[in-house]
């Protein structure tokens, strides 16, 4: 018997089973769920809202677990996923499976009982769409996986809003639709500079299949209509100037950043400083931003 | 539950078990305690003592 093999049967530290659920993935979800829901018109008890926020916690994180348990192999290619519970042999996949489905089951079933079930429908439908769609269907099989998959990304704010509304309106399909056109900029710069990585695992990014220029051009058309949809709600009458301003200001910002990844003609990661800027600040924009946007539906409701 | 003395394990590999399997119970027992408290809070604001 192997060493490798007598570590697979050891029991999995509690650590790795926290390291599933991709918890830097989780405090971007948790935080724009938390922004839909402060926005959203209405009151929620506190331990009625903390419970929402916490299900769509572990609803994360249960994607989290399922896309690990299906990408362990791709992982085990990847640099930057070598280190992960399942490729590192620490965990076996029928652990992180059962963990993955067992969230996601109770995070969906307390949704319903404590919150309600329109949150409780989507949140299920969001988890779907993330292990199934997404994870199973579009990542290994076509460059367009991040455009279609970023849908579940974008489900939290509106998961939230629907926590204290019980209903989707205009303002949470903006918020929706704000992550969903972020997704293609912020991936493709990252799928830039980590051209390599997503090469030798076979993961067909836009990169690897169109060329660096597609990539770059996309980037930059990806981000007006983004821009364009940051600052709806504004213009909608749906937030007001703090909003409004903040929002032109970094919008402006991304598009100055994005203009500058579009004009970079470098092949090698180490010449891509626009694509790491673009990549980082994209980041720092989506949390500005729906700061600013719940910090200015709470100030002028 | 198979327990790791009869399963063939060093004794290092047995030590190692034990402490992960403590950690686990450990993290278990206050995930369970929270819930416990959390549901009961549910409860309270579902059957509108706090309005």
């Amino acid at each position: 018997m192997t060493t490798a093999t007598r570590n697979i049967s050891l029991p999995a530290e509690w650590r790795d089973f926290w390291a599933l659920t991709k918890p830097r993935v989780m405090s971007l979800v948790v935080f724009t769920a938390l922004c839909g829901l402060l926005a959203a018109p209405g009151h929620i008890h506190p331990v009625i809202g903390f419970t929402a926020i916490l299900c769509i916690a572990l609803g994360a994180g249960a994607c989290g677990a399922l896309n690990q348990w299906y990408e362990a192999d791709v992982d085990a290619k990847m640099a930057r996923t070598l280190k992960r519970p399942l490729p590192a042999g620490r965990m076996d996949r029928e652990a992180a499976l059962h963990f993955g489905i067992g969230l996601a089951a109770f995070s969906v079933g307390i949704m319903g009982v404590a919150v309600n079930w329109i949150s409780a429908g989507l949140l299920a439908f969001s988890i779907f769409f993330y292990a199934v769609v997404y994870t199973i269907w579009l990542k290994p099989n076509t460059p367009q996986n991040i455009v279609i998959g970023g849908a579940a990304g974008a489900f939290p704010p509106v998961i939230g809003w629907a926590a204290v509304t019980g209903d989707v309106t205009l303002v949470p399909i903006l918020l929706f639709s704000i992550i969903f056109l972020w997704t293609p900029p912020h991936f493709w710069a990252l799928a830039l500079f980590m051209k390599t990585d997503y090469g030798a695992a076979g993961i067909p990014m836009l990169p690897n299949v169109s060329g660096q220029r597609v990539t770059r051009n996309q980037i930059f058309a990806y981000s007006f209509p983004m821009a364009a949809v940051a600052i709806a709600p504004f213009a909608l009458g749906e937030s007001g100037w703090l909003y409004g301003v903040t929002s032109a200001l970094l919008n402006v910002v991304f598009l100055a950043l994005a203009f500058k990844v579009w004009r970079n003609e470098a092949n090698e990661a180490k010449d891509m400083k626009p694509e790491k800027q673009l990549f980082a600040f994209s980041i720092l924009y989506l949390f500005l931003l729906f700061a600013l946007f719940a910090f200015d539906r709470i100030l002028f409701a | 539950m198979t327990q790791p003395e009869q399963s063939g394990f060093t004794a290092e590999e047995t030590r190692i078990i034990r402490a992960r399997q403590a950690a686990r119970s450990r993290i278990m027992g206050i995930i369970l305690v929270a819930l416990c408290v959390l549901f009961f809070l549910i409860t309270v604001v579902k059957i509108g003592v706090w309005g």
